[in-house]
């Protein structure tokens, strides 16, 4: 109890530590000169019709890079942490067969999640949505059949050569930026393109479905590792 | 050149295919891992020697836009070194893990790989926003690698560790995100250049949240337990990298946000620096095992780094001057970069890790000589970089009248100097067997670490203070003779002596007065004494090194001419004898003792140098001269540095342990020689303050009564010793304390006093070491009452001790006649009555000892297991009889000695005595070495002649002839005469010889280690209240700091 | 001042306060994931502007226009990358809870005292 009430006292200061965060500061009504650059210069810049993709993916893209590298470590971490359990088909009995109106519809829903993940990534420069939105959508479908069928395996050999390759080739495109174009990871060693068509907006398209197979790739092997791990 | 963007490039890219090549080969996979991590050091070294050879600092940036549109990074000279550490510490630690990645996992190289390419990242990137991303690629991937070993512990120790950098990070991503609301960039100059606009209430704490994250991620005081067990817990190969470039980068973030903070956050860092240090520290005190004492150690070494750069920073508005930041952070960091990754690699070799089980490294030279490198390292003693960066530090705070953090920084340096050496005497002494595994591999990085530190401080050495060659001969030519170590005792022997002797043949002529006075007695004296340790057989490794050390480094004190210089020689002449004591058998903890009142000692010299900086305005000696504002406090903390060196009471303690269990013909050196070392620092600065102190009476006066009251007490506690060697040692201190008395004179007469009785204890306490060490060396005890009777088996050693003892007590007509003489006149010169008349008291009770050194070794009863006993080696005698020759030459010609010391002190004071061929005249009477002489020796030969004339049949009496009656007593040592001889003094006088400064000195560290193990109780091992402490941690931080 | 930004801070405090007070160790990570949520709240109240759009331009949207239509993109962007390193803790956490469960069959946060001192 007394713990609880230091606790609750130290929070308390914390609060009133943070009260001028709150009530210093008014919401904006303007955009800042950076943001208001990147609104007016972006489109014309990098030729993306999505501005957050524009600074995700070419502006930031070193911060993007970076976690998708955050990203890669986790699922390095999680594998390297959790033993695999030995020999998964040896005892089938702790797991139960799946009923046949989920196996059903996870045969009919798995490939139109894929398809829509898709959408999400290759369309990033266009709409809402990009390499981690769909990346995250793809992996959701693996995870449905995961679940519709707790037997099955997922072929490794290709989840990790999706992943290394497409971690590689986005490196390679970001380097092909410094010879190309201006620097590291700019977009514009492909050619913008009719603003706000699916094959605009340099490399983003690329970029941004390299990343979502990535993402899709990784959160799956972090999904794969603690399905099968030995708890 | 490399665009250092490939440095991520690369990392990034070997990562994501490792996993794919590793499918099919392992041995691929590995090769690939190491040629990775070779490459990124490769390019970071390019751009190190680019930059190092002038170029420009470079900013890359990406994405095609300038910042702060798009994220940039910055490579300049700084980024350039600590990119470089990173990159080597990475590349060593995969080196030394090279096992561990053979055998598990891929995803351990991958884990690593992206470890390393984070810490990069943080150093060059310069967006706040990127920073936060660094930071997590660096923490996720250390709290996975925190499984490699997967052990509880580590595990646990990983959990707590994720809980603090969650809070962390959280607390570094609100107040980055407010920072862009106010500041509406994210580029860190950009903020720095529009720092108006976080200046307001919100701006603060956006700051502070930010700061406060990073401060966390450097494990402050009392806020890192977690960092603690990870310490504790984790494999050596990661903890490595986790203490030294991990810590260096998030320190680096700190360095660059430093332009955005105000005065009172400077403040605050420098606060949370220096708690950090001292506290650590000091619960480190209580550590025992050896990883998390390196984790106290680190922690607290990180704090003193952020303390220097904070000071520094704040007293230079921003602007630091470019060398004050390389020497004194660089510096230290450096120091602790390169010493505290080796030792957490030996640890790794060790499966015990108590600290006194670490004996193993004993065995073997080449560990050895690097673990005790490490530990000198951290301690902060020459060569390495920490000496050069503590010495500016401190010099610049006396500067800037940083007084509290002076006291602070040297109260830290010695808690932490505590548990270092106290190891490395464990080391050294402790014997427990344990099994050490040692492979290449792991055994590369920390000699190459080890010499990456001698080599930065000779590089600071010689690019920032041009030193004579002269002053590098004490490391070099101990490292030479440490490469012929493997060579018999007696070519080394013969080998030191010459090469002193050429030293001494090359210094002595180009120096004068007192100079040349003390480079005769600390070289002469030695080269003299030297030929004694010419008896020990076989190989002696460790010895000569050492020795030479030590000489060579008081031959340079002496040439010294800048404070720096002089304090560069008394660090490496403390350090050099410190390990020849710790040779002697039961000498651990008198040695503890002595470095550590030693160390404390130089902290006071260091004090003393760095206030007499600020007064003066530069470090050359002579400059101290000029001193008038707080000459008589600069004074006082030189004083107290250089009686600790001559053990005054009070801090005397260390001396009689000390000088007793040193190896026999080690002794000698140290008492008769290395003492003077502290009369001659008295007589320096005495001397350089010249005329300004002749003011200040109360300083001298209350010198001359120390002076005074050590030699009563000296003379006491030797009268009670059982212990020949220990009644030798508290001699000297008595000795001493004469010395200092008649040098607290600051007269002419006081000062040749002073001088002369320097070479007369010289020379008879050199006579008595020597000869009671070829005493001991037959008799092979060192307990007075069980010798006895040895004037037949050893005559030649008889003759020496009673010289010596006659040139000691002050008795006509040797030597110790004149010593007296010119002390008595010289305190009745000077007005000092009282205090002459104690050491005229102290002189007279001498005599107890003196008689007891003749009588219960010499005379009385052989003991019937002595009845054999041969006379002392030949080795011993050589110097004694060269001791007693000079005794002779003095006693007999006065002038000889007394006329070049006149000389010399009077470029200090006036002449007050004058010369009649060998007569010596004072105000107060003369005296006349001869006539003395001869006049003593008609006193004792004229009974003899009668005696022989009158008693006409003289009888030869046996020793033996002795009835002994019908009784036999149970413990017959106690019916000998000599056992307790003293007792019915001992009721007379023994309060004053009651051990009140050994009582003292043990409650003071009995009371800190209370005070340490109280300290240490927040460390609950609890992840909860660890979080808890983070938190309350940063709240009280800003409440301290009060906003703004 | 915003609700959502005052929202987040309400939340960045209940997570801490499940931290700290909660014992079990899945307990602690769903209030490391609540701190979360509260940071990207906060994240995204800091770049709303009232009354504008998503800075995506369309039919709608002209580009010329868009200066004055469309909130801050920065701290959208931002907010991904740091949902993204939230759950990679998220994940690294819950392995560490398993682990350790492993160990010694228990979640209570106070059964892993081993190291102290």
């Amino acid at each position: 109890m007394v713990k609880r009430f230091l606790i609750l006292l130290v929070l308390v200061f914390f609060v009133i530590m943070l009260l001028p965060l709150v009530s210093d500061i008014q919401p904006q009504t303007e955009l800042n000169p950076l943001a208001k650059k990147y609104v007016k210069d972006g489109p014309d810049e990098l030729g993306s019709a999505n501005l957050v993709t524009s600074v995700i993916v070419t502006y930031r893209g070193l911060d993007t890079l970076g976690e998708v590298a955050v990203l890669f470590i986790a699922t390095a971490g999680v594998g390297f942490m959790l033993r695999r359990r030995k020999g998964s088909k040896t005892n089938p009995q702790k797991k139960r067969e799946s009923s046949e109106i989920l196996q059903t519809g996870t045969a009919l829903l798995t490939p139109l999640i894929f398809l829509f993940g898709i959408y999400i990534f290759l369309h990033g420069h266009l709409t809402p949505g990009g390499g981690f939105q769909g990346g995250v959508v793809i992996a959701s479908a693996i995870l449905l059949s995961m679940l519709s069928f707790p037997q099955s395996e997922i072929n490794h050999k290709i989840l990790n050569a999706i992943e290394s390759l497409s971690g590689v080739l986005y490196l390679v495109i970001g380097i092909l930026g410094i010879y190309l174009a201006a620097g590291f990871l700019d977009n514009r060693i492909l050619p913008l393109g009719d603003f706000g068509r699916l094959f605009s907006a340099g490399a983003i398209p690329v970029i941004y479905s390299l990343i979502g197979l990535k993402v899709g790739s990784e959160l799956v092997g972090i999904l794969d590792s603690m399905q099968r791990s030995d708890s | 050149m490399v665009n250092p963007l490939y440095l991520f490039i690369i990392a990034l890219g070997t990562g994501f295919l490792l996993s794919l090549i590793d499918k099919l080969y392992r041995s691929v996979s590995l090769i690939l891992f190491y040629a990775t991590l070779t490459a990124m050091l490769g390019i970071a070294g390019q751009w190190l020697v680019e930059i190092m050879r002038g170029m420009e600092a470079v900013v890359i940036y990406t994405a095609g836009f300038q910042a702060p549109y798009s994220i940039n990074l910055r490579l300049g000279m700084e980024e350039a070194v600590f990119v470089f550490l990173a990159n080597l510490v990475g590349l060593l630690s995969a080196i030394y893990l090279f096992n561990k990645f053979r055998h598990s996992k891929v995803n351990a190289m991958v884990l690593f790989l992206m470890m390393i390419l984070g810490i990069n990242g943080l150093i060059m990137t310069r967006d706040m926003f990127n920073l936060f991303v660094f930071m997590e690629i660096t923490s996720i991937a250390t709290y996975a690698l925190i499984g490699i070993n997967r052990n509880t512990e580590s595990l646990s120790a990983g959990f707590k560790y994720i809980i603090a950098g969650g809070i962390a990070s959280s607390f570094f991503l609100i107040g980055t995100i407010y920072l862009y609301r106010l500041t509406g960039t994210l580029n860190i100059d950009s903020m720095i250049a529009s720092k108006e606009l976080i200046a307001g209430n919100a701006g603060f704490i956006a700051l502070f949240l930010a700061l406060s994250a990073i401060v966390i991620e450097l494990k402050p005081f009392p806020a890192n337990g977690w960092a603690l067990d990870v310490y504790q817990a984790v494999d050596s190969g990661v903890v490595a990298v986790i203490a030294t470039a991990s810590s260096a980068a998030m320190f680096f973030v700190i360095y660059k946000l430093m332009p955005l903070l105000n005065i009172t956050m400077l403040d605050l860092l420098a606060g949370i620096g220096g708690i950090t240090f001292v506290f650590s520290n000091l619960v480190g005190l209580k550590q025992k095992n050896a990883k998390r004492l390196l984790g106290y150690s680190s922690i607290a070494q990180m704090g003193l780094v952020l303390t220097a750069l904070s000071l520094v920073m704040k007293g230079s508005c921003g602007i630091p001057p470019k060398n004050l930041l390389i020497i004194v952070v660089g510096g230290l960091f450096l120091n602790h970069f390169l010493a505290k990754a080796g030792l957490f690699w030996l640890a790794g070799l060790f499966k015990e890790q108590d600290t006194d089980k670490w004996s193993v490294i004993r065995r073997n030279p080449l560990l050895l000589f690097i673990f005790g490198s490490f530990i000198f390292a951290l301690v902060g003693l020459p060569p390495f970089p920490g000496f050069w960066a503590k010495w500016e530090l401190i010099l610049y705070l006396a500067k800037s009248g940083q007084h509290f953090w002076i006291f602070t920084i040297l109260l830290g340096s010695f808690l932490e100097a505590i548990y270092l050496i106290r190891w490395l005497i464990s080391v050294v002494k402790d014997t427990v067997e344990q099994e050490v595994v040692l492979s290449f591999q792991k055994i590369l990085p920390p000699v190459l670490f080890m010499i990456g530190l001698y080599n930065a401080g000779f590089l600071m050495i010689i690019n920032y203070y041009s030193f004579n060659p002269l002053f590098f001969a004490p490391l070099m030519v101990a490292a030479f003779f440490f490469g012929i170590d493997w060579l018999p005792t007696k070519f080394k022997g013969i080998f030191t002596i010459a090469v002193i002797g050429a030293f001494a043949y090359h210094v002595v002529p180009q120096l004068d007065g007192i100079y040349q006075i003390f480079a005769v007695l600390f070289l002469g004296g030695g080269l003299i004494q030297l030929i004694a340790t010419l008896q020990a057989s076989g190989k002696r490794t460790g010895f000569y090194p050492f020795v030479i050390m030590m000489f060579l480094s008081l031959g340079i004190l002496l040439k010294s001419e800048t404070t720096l210089q002089f304090f560069y020689a008394w660090e490496l002449m403390t350090v050099s004898s410190f390990l020849l004591i710790l040779r002697g058998g039961k000498a651990r903890n008198h040695s503890l003792l002595y470095i550590l009142f030693s160390l404390a000692g130089a902290y006071f010299i260091l004090t003393g140098f760095a206030y007499a900086f600020a007064a003066a305005g530069d470090i050359n000696i002579l400059s101290i001269t000029n001193i008038t504002a707080y000459s008589s406090v600069i004074y006082t903390f030189f004083l107290v540095g250089f009686l600790i060196k001559t053990g005054a009471l009070g801090l005397h303690i260390w001396l009689p342990g000390s000088y007793a269990e040193s190896e026999d013909d080690v002794s000698p050196l140290i008492s008769s020689i290395l003492s003077k070392a502290g009369i001659f620092g008295m007589m320096l600065v005495a001397g350089i303050f010249g005329k300004s102190l002749f003011g200040k009476i109360e300083i001298s006066a209350a010198l001359g009564w120390l002076g005074a009251i050590t030699a009563l007490i000296g003379t006491l506690m030797a009268i009670f010793q059982e212990d020949i060697k220990k009644l030798l040692a508290y001699s000297s201190m008595g000795q001493l304390g004469y010395m200092v008395l008649s040098v607290a004179m600051l007269s002419h007469l006081g000062w040749i006093s002073a001088l002369y009785m320097s070479f007369n204890h010289l020379f008879f306490k050199a006579l008595l070491f020597i000869a009671i060490a070829g005493v001991i060396s037959r008799t092979g005890t060192r307990n007075m009452c069980e010798m006895g009777g040895l004037i037949k088996r050893m005559p030649y050693s008889f003759i020496s001790v009673l010289i010596a003892i006659i040139a000691l007590s002050g008795v006509p007509p040797l030597s110790g006649f004149g010593s007296k003489w010119l002390l008595y006149t010289a305190g009745i010169e000077r007005g000092w009555y009282l205090q002459t008349a104690v050491a005229f008291f102290a002189s007279t009770i001498a005599f107890l000892y003196c008689y007891r050194l003749i009588h219960t070794i010499f005379l009385g009863q052989p003991k019937p297991k002595f009845k054999e006993i041969k006379e002392a080696s030949l080795w011993y005698l050589i110097p004694q009889y060269i001791l007693i020759m000079a005794i002779m030459a003095i006693s007999m010609f006065p002038n000889l000695i007394i006329e070049p010391l006149a000389a010399a002190v009077n470029n200090y004071f006036s002449t007050t005595i004058d010369w009649n061929g060998y007569t010596v005249i004072s105000s107060l009477g003369y005296w006349n070495g001869n006539a003395v002489m001869y006049v003593t020796m008609g006193v004792f030969a004229l009974p003899l002649i009668i005696l022989i004339l009158t008693q006409r049949r003289p009888q030869l009496v046996k020793q033996f002839n002795i009835v002994f009656a019908a009784e036999r007593p149970d413990r017959p040592e106690t019916t000998h005469v000599a056992n307790n001889f003293f007792a019915p003094y001992q009721k007379a006088l023994g309060f004053l010889a009651y051990p009140y400064a050994t009582r003292f000195w043990s409650a003071v560290s009995e009371w800190t280690q209370t005070v340490a193990s109280l300290f240490r109780q927040i460390y609950t091992g609890n992840g909860q209240t660890y979080a808890l402490h983070i938190i309350l941690y940063v709240v009280v931080l800003y409440f301290i700091s009060g906003g703004r | 001042m915003t609700l959502v930004s005052i929202i987040g801070f309400v939340l960045i405090i209940v997570g801490l306060w499940g931290m700290l007070t909660q014992n079990n160790i899945i307990k602690i990570i769903i209030g490391f994931s609540i701190i979360d949520t509260g940071i990207h709240l906060l994240i995204v109240s800091i770049g709303y502007i009232k009354g504008k759009t998503a800075p995506i331009i369309d039919s709608v949207l002209l580009k010329t226009d868009a200066v004055n239509q469309v909130v801050d993109p920065i701290p959208s962007a931002l907010v991904l990358t740091a949902i993204v390193i939230g759950l990679a803790v998220t994940a690294l956490m819950l392995v560490y809870a398993v682990n350790l469960y492993q160990r010694k069959q228990s979640l209570d946060i106070n059964d892993f005292e081993e190291l102290k001192w």
